[in-house]
């Protein structure tokens, strides 16, 4: 042949013309688009929603203190690039001109702070601002203004500075972080913190350095900085800081990974399914293409290059349609997602273009390749075999591949493993069953009527065709259904995390006097309010008589560790006992129960004596159990618990928790108003704010399963398409020999639906399999065998595969059999 | 031009092994024209397929224009028959998703001919579809389709054409029809021209008849 390249493209455009080419091209497009479409999605939501997180923080990095951050750290975040900003928190106590004072938490800030997030400040006369105070303004939250009756313009005085009152603010980035920060917020600016004269050595002070930038550079800083952290300075990120969220947006991520590489997969089936029609098409073309002097190796070097130029094409178009969708599933969630602009960047084309090549060279390419030996015989001995279309070394290789290629996606040995694994399950059982219940079913068949035998007999003849259809049936269900049970639990779980009526409001500091008067006074106004603990601060002085340094030594090893001590004799909810067991109710043994991340800073183990100080009294405790805690939960959690009699005998405040809806906010001001000396922690934003991640990620996710929902779709599509020639083919003969159309159709639909619950069956064996590994060892949800899924499984499949093959075979009934047998 | 010695073919089945062909002796000289006959099952495709180097044979040997094909591979056989030999089938094995024009070009696109579109016109039109360029097979009528398969045949100019049962899946006129373009065409271009079939009446159109039997070829004098 004179120009290889030009006869090829003349190949692909007359294939193109007849309408061979349409299943192939279409499966090839569709790998290329899901897999840009998701891997774009997915960058940009990760990078909008860890930008979003990371507002819990107002940084990307905060390195905290209890001294003055070195100026040197300040001067590597520079040296590496990254954008800073410093905040320095205390409690102080504020004085408004009218001498009204109250206790407030004061947050100087200085830098460029916020660098994520925005401040929002209420300036009066409808003006909005974002902008840190100037030298010499504050800013108020909204209770302060109220307690100190002071205005915008008044004075307000924060130890020896005098500061005017610029706006009530409304809402800060990282209102959480600094839990125990009590008291309303004042922001000031930090060039006016000398002036105070307030922080002093030895007050407790939290300075923090804010740093933001790319991830490079916070990675280079975050390993200069580590190894200098000592005693009292921690290094933190979102995901440290806020597991909840961290946590989050670990199983989102997890999921569209996991989304992604199904989407692969899928693409791959979808392939692997239109290169054997591809082949087994052009068997007839090939033969008579040797017979009129076409060589093996020109055959494979013309089906070489269509194959490139197909692949080349698909790569163009597919990453346009899965830009083209990718932004279109961000529109979706346009609403719910920070309005930055965020480009997909380059990775995702790349990922689509090396799917496309894996899968044309792995699975669309060895089928054709082996058209090459079709012998040219066939011309004029119709019953001279083809080569078959698919092996079993092409199966295997092309596992392996996909294996490789997903591992490469996901960067999870797991997932991949999870994966490839079930997948084996299902094409090894699905060979094994799919050949023993076809065997079976010709023996029920022969008993049946007239419509059941045609059906059961057509399915028996194609042994080896329909074990395969019912393979790659079953794979595709399979795909959907571990994706739909994940998503179930994940999201099933994320409205647990948070459920509604979640206490968003802590009360610190409640006399045990009060107590009464105080659930009097949420009776009345009929909030509801959790149970009142003890709570009192004590200090770990030593484990089984050998005392522990000094908390502030700067050394490595168990120091002494100061805490929120508290009592109960029921285990907390949500709790679990790793070790040890749950004290008795009523014991007066003295017993202790350790989180066991506290046990292990000091390193003890169940039935070890700590010596214990509260206020001058120093005693000694068991420990009697060491239980994990859910931090994610917003439910008050505590590192140490005795007995309820235990504590009894110290001196202690109550503390309880409540839910307010957002337009009862007023209350918190009239139980201040009702008991002064309360402590009221507001986490109402914070977990408003965790909600809407929540609900942001939960859409997408429904989203991209919508999409590879759409992808399993094809595939079943591009499954039944397969055989639909040879089914036509053999009821045009049936019908010329006076078959009546509702036994043929009757026939299709039973042979389809038989397969389709076959393949149900498969599916739910794989998917309980892969559901399992993926839950349990990947996304770190509870698995629970979805039992209702058997039944479902079967009749959908039953359902799906029966109507999608009845509907591509109605050609059986409409079209003259002359017509079909002609055009075959 | 064409010649066996001692040509034999045995196939495996799964019961034993099957001789098709028992020793045919064949020789036919340029220019000739010859027709194989012999019942369904006689072996005379076999003969054929092995006669145009689509097969090997088991045993024996095949000379054709001078060339022992039994020695060359799968591809050099290819490669001889782009040069020397034409095909018509019964069943017209024209390309479905090629038009009659693309069908008659493919064997000069293969073999690298430079003006194959004209060629193919050319041929097309000399067997009466010079309207019918750009239809596609499907709408076309048998006769119609097999006059694009003698198109094909003859517009690589071959040396020697093999035809198998060409007529066969064709009413009785629209046959004669074709089986005159053949022979019309086969004297223009001085071809020779192999035809196996069921027609007597086709075959005595041969210069030279012979008939197969059970795997064993006889000369009708």
């Amino acid at each position: 042949m004179k120009s290889p390249l030009v006869a090829s493209i003349r190949l692909l455009i007359r294939d193109w013309r007849g309408g061979e080419l349409g299943v192939l091209f279409s499966a090839l497009l569709l790998a290329v688009s899901v897999v840009v479409a998701i891997s774009g999605f997915v960058n940009r939501l990760q990078f909008n929603l860890e930008r979003e997180s990371a507002s819990f923080l107002a940084a990307d990095l905060v390195v905290s203190s209890s001294n003055p951050i070195p100026s040197p750290w300040i001067d590597q975040a520079s040296a590496v690039g990254l954008a800073q900003g410093e905040t320095i928190t205390f409690s102080s106590m504020v004085i408004s001109a009218e001498d009204e004072m109250f206790l407030a938490s004061v947050k100087a800030v200085g830098g460029a702070y916020p660098l994520r997030g925005a401040l929002s400040v209420d300036k009066g006369l409808a003006q909005a601002s974002t902008a840190i105070p100037e030298p010499g303004t504050v800013f108020l939250a909204p209770r302060l203004v109220q307690q100190l009756s002071a205005r915008i313009g008044h004075e307000v005085y924060v130890g020896d500075a005098t500061l005017i009152v610029a706006g009530t603010l409304l809402s800060e980035p990282d209102s959480t972080t600094g839990f125990f920060g009590y008291g309303p917020r004042l922001v000031m600016n930090a060039a006016n913190l000398d002036e105070t004269g307030v922080v002093q050595p030895g007050s407790r002070v939290t300075y923090r350095l804010l740093v933001a930038g790319e991830s490079d550079d916070l990675t280079r800083f975050r390993e200069w900085v580590e190894p200098q952290l000592v005693q009292g300075q921690r290094l933190s990120s979102v995901d440290e800081s806020q597991p909840g969220i961290g946590a989050t947006l670990e199983r989102a991520r997890g999921f569209l990974l996991l989304a992604g590489s199904l989407g692969v997969m899928l693409a791959a089936a979808a392939i692997l399914v239109a290169a054997r029609r591809f082949g087994e098409r052009h068997t007839d073309q090939v033969a008579v293409m040797k017979s009129l002097g076409a060589t093996r190796g020109t055959i494979r070097q013309l089906y070489a290059l269509s194959l490139t130029w197909l692949g080349l094409l698909s790569i163009v178009l597919g990453s346009g349609i899965g830009w083209l969708a990718q932004s279109a599933m961000f529109n979706a969630l346009a609403d719910q997602l920070p309005s930055e602009i965020t480009r997909i960047g380059f990775a995702p084309y790349i990922t689509g273009a090396v799917t496309a090549l894996v899968c044309i060279g792995f699975f669309a390419w060895p089928p054709l390749a082996r058209l090459g030996g079709v012998s040219p015989l066939r011309v004029i001995r119709r019953e001279e075999t083809i080569a078959d279309a698919t092996r079993s070394v092409d199966l295997v290789l092309g596992t392996a591949s996909l294996g490789l290629l997903m591992l490469w996606y996901s960067s999870d040995w797991k997932l991949t493993g999870a994966l490839i694994g079930s997948i084996a399950i299902t094409v090894g059982l699905g060979f094994l069953v799919a050949q023993t219940l076809l065997k079976g079913s010709r023996q029920v068949g022969s008993s049946a009527g007239s419509v059941w035998r045609l059906a059961l007999a057509g399915m028996q003849r194609r042994g080896t065709s329909s074990a395969f259809q019912v393979v790659i049936f079953g794979i595709a269900i399979m795909l959907l259904l571990v994706l739909t049970a994940v998503r179930t639990s994940l999201l099933d779980q994320w409205r647990l995390q948070i459920p509604e009526g979640t206490p968003n409001h802590f009360i610190l500091n409640v006399a045990p006097a009060d107590e009464s008067s105080l659930l009097t006074f949420f009776a009345e106004r009929d909030i509801e309010v959790g149970e009142l603990y003890p709570a009192a601060r004590g200090r770990v002085m030593a484990v089984n008589g050998q005392p522990l340094p000094d908390w502030d030594r700067f050394e490595d090893g168990a120091r002494q560790r100061e805490a929120n001590f508290t009592s109960t004799d029921m285990a907390p909810e949500g709790n679990k006992i790793v070790s040890g067991s749950w004290w008795e109710p009523g014991t007066e043994k003295s017993l202790v129960s350790l989180e066991d991340g506290f046990a292990e800073d000091i390193g003890v183990k169940v039935g070890d004596t700590l010596t214990l100080r509260i206020a001058a009294d120093e005693f000694s405790v068991e420990v009697a159990s060491i239980r994990e805690v859910n931090w994610e939960s917003m439910q008050p959690n505590f590192f140490v618990i005795f007995p309820d009699r235990l504590l009894e005998r110290f001196p202690n405040t109550l503390f309880t928790s409540f839910y307010l809806e957002p337009n009862e906010k007023h209350r918190v001001g009239e139980l201040l108003d009702f008991m002064p000396t309360l402590t009221i922690i507001e986490l109402d934003v914070a977990i408003q704010e965790i909600k809407t991640i929540i609900d942001q990620v939960s859409q997408a996710i429904e989203l991209v399963l919508l999409v590879i929902l759409v992808a399993g779709a094809l595939v079943l599509i591009a499954g039944v398409s397969s055989s639909v020639d040879e089914r036509l083919h053999e009821s045009a003969i049936l019908r010329a020999l006076g078959a009546g159309r509702g036994t043929l159709l009757g026939a299709v639909a039973i042979e389809f639906a038989a397969m389709g619950s076959l393949a149900g069956i498969l599916a739910i064996l794989g998917s309980e399999a892969a559901g399992w590994v993926l839950q349990t060892q990947m996304l770190d949800l509870q698995y629970q065998i979805q039992w209702v899924l058997w039944p479902m499984g079967v009749a959908l499949g039953a359902l799906i595969i029966g109507s999608l093959g009845t509907y591509a075979c109605r050609r059986v009934v409409s079209v003259p059999p002359l017509q079909v047998l002609r055009e075959l | 031009m064409i010649k066996t010695s001692q040509l034999i073919k045995r196939v495996s089945t799964a019961e034993s092994e099957l001789e098709i062909l028992r020793g045919i002796d064949l020789e036919i000289k340029r220019g000739e024209t010859a027709a194989i006959v012999g019942a369904s099952g006689s072996g005379k495709s076999t003969l054929l397929g092995l006669l145009a180097g689509l097969d090997a044979p088991s045993s024996g040997e095949i000379t054709l224009d001078g060339i022992n094909i039994v020695n060359l591979d799968e591809d050099e056989r290819a490669i001889l028959r782009s040069e020397k030999v034409g095909f018509v089938f019964q069943n017209f094995q024209l390309l479905p998703a090629l038009t009659a024009l693309e069908n008659v070009m493919l064997p000069l696109e293969l073999a690298g001919i430079d003006d194959a579109r004209e060629k193919s016109e050319e041929f097309l039109a000399r067997v009466g579809l010079g309207e019918r360029f750009h239809h596609y097979p499907r709408t076309l009528s048998g006769g119609e389709q097999q006059r694009v398969a003698i198109a094909r045949a003859f517009a690589s100019r071959p040396l020697i054409l093999f035809a198998d049962e060409p007529t066969g899946n064709l009413d009785t006129t629209t046959g004669a029809t074709v089986v005159d373009l053949l022979f019309g065409l086969n004297q223009e271009e001085g071809t020779t021209l192999v035809l196996v079939t069921h027609d007597n009446g086709l075959a005595d159109r041969c210069q030279r008849k012979f008939t197969m039997t059970a795997g064993h070829l006889e000369e009708a004098s």
